[in-house]
Parts: C-alpha cells; sequence; structure tokens
C-alpha cells in the first residue's frame, strides 16, 4: 500500500508542490485509470498489458479536463473545482449505466497482476521507484525551475517570456499519467473497485498527508511521506486496534508539520548538508 | 529614427473610472523616454497593457511597426518587451542565479528539458547590473531593495530585450543605488537598449531621459525635453495643484 500511496503523492507532487495549483481532485484522476481498466478487462475481457495502457491514456486526457479550470483560477477555487470533480465522478459511477461500472458495489473479481504478496511488493515497488527517478529528473530540469517560478508568481514568469499555459499543461498531463499508472496498478492489486474507496475523502487527505508531511515539490519527500504513514498505522495497529488509531496518526501528522513544515524530506537534507559541511571542513 | 513602440488611443477604464484616455505616445529606438505624472495618472496601467498585462477597452499598441495586441504577454516580451513592476517581483522560492535562468529559458518543454545550464552567462548577466558572484547562490529574501530591483533587471535582460519598461525603478533606494543603477541604464542604452522611464524621483530621471511625457488623469499632458515639460503649466498643476 505504501508504494501506491507514494505513486498517487509524486502525482499531486509533480502538479500541486511547486506550482501552487493544489488539486482537491486526485482521486478523480485515479478513479478514471481504476475503472477504464477494471470496466476493459471485467466486461471484455480484455489483457491487462492492453487495459493497463488504455487507462494511462483515458487518464492523460481526463488530466486536460482537469487543466481547463486552471487556465481561469487558482488556489482555493482551483482546489474546490476539482475537489467538485471527484464528487462528480463518484456520483456518475453510480448513476450513469451502473451494469457496466457495477454502481455503488462496484466490481470484483478483476485479475490481478501477479499473485502473492512479495512478487506484488516488488512489482509495485519498482514501478515507485521508476516514476520517482523520473519525476525527480523531471524537476532538476529547467522544468523544475519554471514550475516554482509559476508556483510564487504567474504573472512575472509570462512576463520572462515563458507561456505558462503550455507548461501547466504538460505537468497536469505528466501528472494525470503518473496517478493512471498508479489508479490502473492499484485496482488490479486489490482486485476490486468500489467508488466509496476511491472517490473518499479519506483517500484524499492520505495523498495530501503524505506529500506534505513527506515534503512537497521534492518528489522525494512524498515517497517518505507515504513510507512514514503507511508503516505509523501498520504499527499502530496491534496498540490501538480500529478507528482509535487514525487519532494518533493524525496527532503525529500535526507534530511533524509543526516542527518540519517543509516535511520530513527538508529534516533529512539538513542533516546531510551538516554532516557534508563537517566533512568539508574536517 | 524608427519608432520603436507606438501607442495609439490607447483607452481604459475601470467600471466608471477612465483610467486611460484616448492616450498615445512613441518610443523610437535607443531612445529613453520618460513617463511622468501624478498618483493615479495612470502610468502603471499603460504599462500593463504595452505588456498584455491587461487589455485595452480601444487603441492600437505597435512594436516595431507591428500591432502587437493581438499577442499574450509571453509572445510581446519574445518580440522585444520587458517590464519591471514597482514592487520588485522575485521568484523567493529560487536563487537569484534561478531568477535569471528563469528570464534565459527558451519558451518550449523540448528545449527546458534538455537545456544546459549556462552559468558562465548567468554570471555575466548578474555582473552586468552590479551582482556579484556571492549573491547569485542567494535567494531574494537575502538582498537589499537594490539588490532586487538589480535582480529584476537582470531577469529581463536575460529576456534580450529591445524596449525595456521601467515601473518607479528608484523608489525605495538610497542615493548611492539611485547613481549605480543609473550608470546601470545608461551602459545597457549603449548595448542597443530602449526605455520607457515612470519614476517620482524627477532628479534621478532627469539625466537619463532623452524626452518626457507627461500624464494627468490618463491622457497627456505635456511632451518634449524634460526642462520643457517640467516648465509646462500644467505640469506643474498637476504636481502641485493649483
Amino acid at each position: 500500500m505504501a508504494n501506491f500511496l507514494a505513486i498517487f503523492a509524486m502525482s499531486w507532487d509533480a502538479l500541486s508542490g511547486r506550482t501552487g495549483y493544489i488539486s482537491f481532485g486526485h482521486p478523480f484522476l485515479i478513479g478514471i485509470a481504476g475503472y477504464t481498466t477494471a470496466m476493459l478487462t471485467y466486461h471484455l475481457g480484455v489483457p491487462l498489458y492492453l487495459s493497463i495502457p488504455a487507462a494511462v491514456v483515458v487518464t492523460m486526457i481526463g488530466g486536460t479536463l482537469f487543466f481547463l479550470p486552471a487556465l481561469r483560477i487558482r488556489g482555493t477555487y482551483f482546489a474546490l473545482v476539482t475537489l467538485a470533480f471527484m464528487e462528480i465522478m463518484y456520483h456518475l459511477t453510480q448513476v450513469i449505466a451502473p451494469k457496466v461500472t457495477g454502481g455503488t458495489r462496484g466490481l470484483s473479481g478483476l485479475p490481478e497482476m501477479v499473485s502473492g504478496a512479495v512478487p506484488n511488493y516488488y512489482l509495485t515497488c519498482s514501478v515507485m521507484l521508476l516514476i520517482g527517478i523520473g519525476l525527480w529528473s523531471l524537476i532538476r530540469t529547467g522544468l523544475g525551475t519554471a514550475l516554482s517560478a509559476i508556483g510564487v508568481d504567474e504573472e512575472a514568469v509570462k512576463s520572462s517570456g515563458l507561456n505558462t499555459n503550455r507548461i501547466k499543461l504538460f505537468i497536469f498531463t505528466i501528472s494525470a499519467m503518473v496517478a493512471g499508472i498508479g489508479g490502473a496498478l492499484y485496482v488490479h492489486y486489490l482486485g476490486s473497485i468500489a467508488p466509496r474507496a476511491l472517490f473518499d475523502i479519506n483517500f484524499l487527505f492520505s495523498i495530501l498527508v503524505a506529500a506534505l508531511v513527506g515534503g512537497a515539490g521534492t518528489i522525494v519527500g512524498p515517497i517518505i511521506g507515504a513510507y512514514f504513514l503507511t508503516f505509523l498505522l501498520e504499527y499502530l495497529r496491534p496498540y490501538i486496534p480500529g478507528a482509535g488509531r487514525f487519532v494518533l496518526y493524525g496527532v503525529i501528522t500535526l507534530v511533524v508539520y509543526y516542527f518540519a513544515p517543509k516535511g520530513l524530506y527538508s529534516i533529512f537534507s539538513s542533516l546531510r548538508q551538516r554532516l557534508s559541511g563537517k566533512a568539508g571542513t574536517g | 529614427m524608427d519608432k520603436l513602440l507606438e501607442v495609439r488611443s490607447l483607452s481604459k477604464s475601470f467600471g466608471g473610472l477612465l483610467a486611460v484616455d484616448h492616450i498615445g505616445f512613441h518610443v523610437d529606438e535607443g531612445e529613453t523616454l520618460g513617463l511622468i505624472g501624478p498618483n493615479g495618472a495612470g502610468k502603471t496601467t499603460n504599462f500593463n497593457m504595452i505588456m498584455g498585462e491587461l487589455s485595452q477597452d480601444s487603441g492600437e499598441i505597435f512594436f516595431q511597426g507591428e500591432e502587437v495586441s493581438k499577442y499574450p504577454t509571453h509572445e510581446r516580451v519574445k518580440k522585444g518587451i520587458a517590464r519591471t513592476y514597482q514592487v520588485p517581483r522575485p521568484f523567493g522560492e529560487t536563487t537569484v542565479r534561478e531568477n535569471i535562468r528563469v528570464g534565459m529559458m527558451p519558451d518550449s518543454i523540448l528545449q527546458m528539458l534538455t537545456m544546459k545550464v549556462s552559468t558562465e552567462r548567468e554570471r555575466e548577466i548578474a555582473e552586468s547590473v552590479g551582482l556579484g558572484v556571492d549573491e547569485l547562490a542567494k535567494y531574494p529574501s537575502e538582498l537589499s531593495m537594490g539588490d532586487l530591483r538589480k535582480l529584476e533587471l537582470a531577469r529581463t535582460i536575460a529576456s534580450e530585450p529591445k524596449l525595456l519598461l521601467l515601473d518607479e525603478v528608484f523608489a525605495g533606494l538610497t542615493t548611492a543605488e539611485i547613481a549605480q543603477l543609473s550608470t546601470l541604464i545608461e551602459e545597457q542604452k549603449k548595448n542597443g537598449l530602449s526605455y520607457i522611464v515612470v519614476s517620482h524621483d524627477l532628479k534621478a530621471l532627469a539625466p537619463l531621459v532623452d524626452r518626457v511625457v507627461a500624464i494627468s488623469f490618463g491622457a497627456v499632458i505635456a511632451e518634449g525635453s524634460f526642462e520643457e515639460v517640467i516648465a509646462s503649466q500644467k505640469v506643474q498643476t498637476a504636481y502641485l495643484g493649483q
């Protein structure tokens, strides 16, 4: 689960971490991918090696829909519009052709990618690391600098001669692609899909918290955040069963965020700088 | 001399307020034009319209003989118009070097992804506006107002403009910083750059400008040499009242 949360958090981070366009609708993108591959395999028997790429492409198209409000609005307004995308998708899956989407109960008995927990872990971990390396390389280019600049002052970026709409469309599509890969693999990992599990505010908050606690805008941070939160929840399980551990989970998250507002990644990078500084002077 | 920029009968209203009233002026190639006027005269609104950050209600903007109103801001920058802001607007999350890099950046995703960072060119641009090598790794929050103005100048120069619009470029600077910035402006002018300079600091403006346009309530009230414009009764009334 940590690997999937990391993929979703990196997808969110690519779009929102630097640009200041805060997405509250990432489950919408993840859901498009999940439902596309689920319906293709369940109803038409399409093999996974075709249904997953198809789901990613459809999600990238969905990403352009997501981009449209970003042409005119940003900040809180953009966040709320993207949240609406998620809610609309939640209701559509139940109202429009419930026989195809499975309605409220969703679809189950979907084919798995590989069987067994260990092979699944290695597969998802490899995909997560590949995505991480790809996105990390991307933000270290001039594009990463431009994205950071857009996050601070989009008008001043335009005044520097850059077409910010083109940059935003590109990063929205990349973010959607990553969400698509994660979403498609996720439903075949679970073997089922249900609207309430995907288009859910708690699912959204897990993604946001993983990215923010890990360190937004860094790509590496969301991986750290996803692993930290997943392990935290699982380690708390034997001691505080039931929903009680979510309270502690929230408190620990707040404490981390209070002492390291730029995320866990900033703690690691300042430690590394201190160590390398000492090594340099020593 | 050929007209580099010409503004014809430009107007802009905000609700019931007529901010710019059928204004017309031009800048010749290699010229520094001073644009003066009391607060609220419409100077910055004119800059915003020339850059495409604000669309005009009517009128035309010609740059090198081409009507540029149809182009968005980034296209106008590529054609050779750039600006600084009244209050410097650096990219606070990035270093001085990266701020300059944004100005130099090609407007193509592929080229952004594959661009080789020219640290030497970044250093040259920084030095051309008086920012030392030590400043390159600093963040804007660590800079003085004078250095922030230099940084903004560096970022605009990095986009290789032909015409630079300087908005209240001397505001908040010490006398020494004003002198230093004026020298930098003159040096860049020798490289072929033309300017429109908006400034309330007429003493600093006087030695820089070839010609001055004075505006009040969005309309031109005087035009000519600095001395002629300052001596104009209309300008004195606009600034000092009756």
